[in-house]
């Protein structure tokens, strides 16, 4: 167990920048995600750490080696670096058994046949799969599979545990099981590791700190919270849960206690109250949680935020709750309410407080 | 059990990582691409040493010159060589293309009665070699053979005679039908059959269906075939041979023989010059296939989904057809062969002798009475097992070094592992003989079927490696990496992973590998000596002595063997033999 230190970090593929400036610390300990569409890097950050991409430049330690420097052309090859991967393909080997496929890196450790027999069993004992160990991969279930190679991955106690979306090949009821599992494994085994996933309810539930990527560069690193409450830009917020967005100008610059008016397209007027300070004359971009607007009720003046009107551009029952879509003043959202409506116009409540403020320029970088 | 993993942490503390032998990888790497290099050029350096000297290469006393060149296309009637070689693999190409096509569409694609039959009968002559094909067409249709004495007998004249170029095209287009054939089938089983059906919904008949979809859909296999077959062509030794030698008819194989081998005082500046002109020629040949198999992506016929698409109706014709279908590959395929197998059991086979007097053992005792025909019998057993265990290893190891590991040079060493394509047997076989002519030390090596060995080795690593690659392409690279990341080092993820899992294709390799050494003959002729014979170059032996007795004997074995070999590779391991 060791803490793992990248710095900027760089892979080009031809003219492709895999990986852009990539800067993490994860502390000993720390369960850290890459969290990030498909082609942001985040695979590739790990191939990195595990030796089976060699890195354009930039530096990966753990502890006190170095497994990658392009400056000083040091490139551990995997096998001397002692990281642990679970493959998304789990990558069981299918001519062997459970037991040879978890018992082969400690051979190659030429641990002795005794510690190997205890320390095998223990490890499928930890997974739950003590039973199967005279099976073969191809008589396994996709979980069992898994934790068959969770085992192989944990038998030889390796620096930094690395998993590359273990989740991802099973069926949803099974992935929510598994999640629970490795959560609890997690906080039980305390290792240094490194989660790469596309799914951010994997991320939020998992996590210490999440680190998200987009387009081969770092946006935000941040707790699960932070992420959820503070995206740092507009490309966080709409991949972290669902977001809606509403655009317009700056028409009163901010007052002092951070209130700000701003015009949508259709002359609508909405205050915001935001950290972030935008100059009069911006265009901006403010976002809000489904969970945070609501219908307003006929006679309703506002109090604590902005009521604007809105069209029902559709509805859709989506079991227990109606999906509504409106269009506010040229943006698309979407609400969730409890009962249907048949009004083709209504009024949206938008809090003052809560919405994410982004300046256009932030937004538009990021898409 | 607790499932706590604290006993497995302390004792986790002594663990060290594992410490390979430093460069070990590089070793095997190295080596492996060194003996891969050596083993391509042997052949090939000393032909073009030889055909830039005034002399024989061991000769002393030499004179770099280019006067070869000039000398041969100043040999008389060489320029009738090169016209006879070009109509011959011509003629061929177009005979087998059309065979192959036809058998495709018609075996393939239609509803005719047992066409699943034919289709593997049609196959045949491709397991076979064409020598042995050249007999059996001559028991049966050379001057003396059964039908041609039974039509004279009849018609008081046969209308066909084995001994023209057409009469060799026919032959050799019969035996390289199978390669269009089966590069026909394999593109018409992975074209989506919706095409076809679209036509159909769009109100196509069979006929215009054929014509307009399957047809051009087909043209990418049928080009590409069609070089390669015309390669074949070229190259193809047995049955200018056997036919056209004794009409005069020279290729530049036969030319290479005769004046190689079969001459008393081989004149090695001409034989090696005409063997790099033979080697530029179909090196061309094989970049044009290469480019020709680069561009099929324009044919996109790749469904995705290995349905099988819906047969042509045949209606009417489908008895018809398979009448006709039926008599061709009776008269081209199971007569030849089993007249030459039936000749080999008769002291003299004629419509004129009743059966039952002429029939004996006498060819096979025979056989078994001269040491040289047990002896060949042996050394190409050997030469199969032992070869096609050490080239199955070499080409596993070349296999796993190019596609499976971060070898500098893989791409490089891939290039040259394919090169042999380019290397006709004959040019192997001279340059083979030069190699171990040139080098001192490897004198003791030339008189044994090690020479044979390695001469095959060579020839056929490309075979070996289409016969490896697909499946180690197929094979998820996380299954190697996944061992590297838990602290082994190639070549132990290699001997560990790759190579057990890669098992099924390594068996497949050594059959193929076994049947191809086991009737190769090309290669063999030019290296061979007394006490290493092996069939191949004993069949030609005994037939250039006119003992038709003995060569059916032997070709017999030969057939049998093969065809033991054949189905049950097909039945035990289900191999893919051919492609």
């Amino acid at each position: 167990m060791a803490e793992l230190l990248i710095e900027n970090l760089h892979k080009q593929f031809g003219p492709v920048r895999a990986v852009d400036d990539v800067n993490i610390r994860v502390a000993d300990g720390e369960f850290v995600t890459l969290l990030g569409p498909s082609g942001c890097g985040k695979s590739t950050t790990l191939g990195a750490i595990a030796g089976l991409d060699q890195p354009t430049s930039g530096r990966i330690r753990v502890g006190s080696k170095t497994y990658f420097d392009g400056d000083k052309g040091i490139f551990l090859p995997p096998e001397a670096r002692n990281c642990g991967l679970v493959f998304q393909s789990y990558a069981l080997w299918p001519h062997m058994t459970v037991y040879d496929n978890v018992v082969f890196p400690l051979t190659l450790r030429k641990v002795s046949s005794a510690d190997r027999k205890r320390r095998v069993a223990e490890c499928l004992a930890l997974v739950e799969m003590e039973r199967f160990q005279n099976r073969y991969p191809h008589e396994l279930s996709g979980g069992q599979q898994q934790r068959v190679a969770l085992a192989r991955t944990l038998v030889y106690q390796p620096e930094i545990l690395l998993l590359d979306e273990p989740l991802s090949n099973l069926d949803a009821k099974l992935r929510d099981r598994a999640r629970t599992w490795l959560a609890e494994l997690r906080t039980r085994l305390g290792l240094t590791t490194i989660y790469v996933t596309h799914d951010q309810v994997e991320a939020l539930a998992l996590s210490d700190r999440i680190v998200v990527m987009n387009g081969g560069r770092i946006s935000q690193i941040g707790t699960p919270q932070d992420i959820y409450e503070r995206p740092a830009d507009s490309f966080v917020a709409d991949f972290i849960g669902t977001t809606n967005f509403l655009a317009g100008n700056v028409v009163e610059a901010p007052r002092a206690n951070g209130q700000t008016l701003v015009s949508l397209a259709d002359g609508q007027r909405v205050t915001i109250q935001s950290a972030r300070r935008p100059a009069l004359g911006d265009k901006v971009t403010f976002a809000y949680r489904p969970e945070q607007m609501r219908i307003a009720t006929d006679n309703e003046t506002a109090t604590d935020g902005t009521i604007v009107n809105a069209a029902v551009m559709s509805h859709s029952y989506v079991g227990g709750r109606w999906q509504i879509g409106l269009d506010v003043g040229g943006n698309q959202i979407r609400i969730e309410t409890q009962a249907a409506t048949t009004d083709r116009r209504l009024r949206l409540w938008l809090p003052l407080t809560g919405g994410i403020l982004f300046t256009e320029q932030a937004h538009a970088q990021s898409h | 059990m607790s499932p706590d993993p604290g006993g497995a942490q302390t004792a986790a503390i002594a663990d060290a990582l594992p410490t390979p032998l430093p460069g070990r990888d590089t070793a095997v790497q190295y080596g492996m691409a060194l003996l891969t290099v050596i083993l391509v050029a042997a052949p090939l350096i000393p032909v073009l040493y030889q055909s830039l000297l005034d002399r024989a290469l061991y000769d002393a006393g030499q004179q770099f010159t280019l006067g070869n060149f000039g000398r041969l296309f100043q040999t008389n009637g060489f320029g009738l060589v090169v016209w006879n070689t070009v109509v011959f693999a011509t003629l061929t190409t177009v005979i087998s293309q059309t065979l192959g096509t036809l058998a495709a569409v018609l075996f393939g694609r239609t509803d005719m009665p047992a066409a699943r039959l034919f289709g593997e009968l049609f196959l045949w002559p491709i397991y076979l070699s064409a020598l042995v094909l050249s007999f059996g067409w001559y028991t049966i249709y050379g001057p003396a053979g059964y039908l041609t004495l039974l039509t004279q007998d009849i018609f008081g004249d046969a209308p066909w005679n084995l001994y023209t170029l057409p009469g060799m095209a026919m032959i050799a287009g019969v035996s390289q039908a199978p390669v269009a054939y089966i590069y026909c089938m394999s593109s018409a089983t992975i074209t989506d059959p919706s095409l076809e059906e679209a036509a159909r919904v769009a109100g196509a008949g069979t006929l215009r269906t054929l014509w307009r979809i399957t047809l051009p859909l087909l043209l990418p296999a049928i080009t590409y075939s069609a070089v390669l077959n015309f390669t074949v062509g070229l190259e193809l030794l047995a049955i200018p041979l056997v036919f056209g030698d004794p009409a005069g008819i020279t290729v530049l194989t036969t030319f290479l023989y005769n004046n190689g081998v079969a001459s008393a005082r081989p004149d090695h500046g001409l034989v090696a010059t005409a063997a790099v002109l033979m080697l530029i020629v179909v090196c061309v040949l094989v970049w044009l296939q290469g480019r020709l198999l680069g561009n099929t992506r324009r044919f996109v016929t790749l469904g995705g989904k290995a349905t099988r698409p819906r047969p042509f109706r045949l209606n009417r014709l489908r008895w018809p057809l398979c009448l006709v279908s039926a008599i061709y590959i009776l008269a081209t395929v199971v007569a030849p062969i089993g007249v030459l197998v039936l000749r080999s059991f008769t002291s003299l086979l004629s419509p004129m002798a009743p059966l039952a007097e002429v029939l004996t053992l006498g060819n096979f005792t025979s056989m078994l009475e001269y040491p040289v025909y047990l002896r060949s019998i042996w050394n190409s057993f050997l030469v199969s097992a032992v070869g096609g265990v050490l080239a199955t290893a070499m080409i596993a190891l070349i296999a796993i070094i190019v596609l499976r590991s971060d070898f500098r040079w893989r791409g490089p060493l891939h290039y040259v592992a394919l090169f042999p394509r380019a290397v006709p047997g004959v040019v192997a076989g001279i340059g083979f003989f030069y190699a171990f002519a040139l080098v001192p030390g490897l004198g003791s090596l030339r008189n044994t079927i090690w020479i044979l060995i390695i001469a095959f080795t060579m020839h056929y690593i490309p075979v070996g490696l289409g016969a490896v690659a697909p499946m180690l392409m197929q094979m998820s690279p996380d299954l190697d990496r996944a061992a590297r990341v838990q602290g082994s080092d190639w070549w132990t993820a290699s001997r560990r992973i790759v190579l057990p899992l890669m098992r099924p294709a390594l068996v497949a390799c050594f059959i193929i590998l076994f049947i191809t050494f086991f009737k190769e003959y090309t290669t063999a002729i030019f290296l061979f000596a007394p006490g290493s014979e092996v069939i191949g170059t004993t069949l030609l032996q005994a037939w250039t002595q006119g003992e038709v007795g003995l060569v059916s004997a032997l070709a017999t074995v030969q057939v049998l063997v093969i065809g033991i070999c054949v189905t049950a590779a097909r039945a035990i391991f289900g191999v893919k033999l051919y492609g």
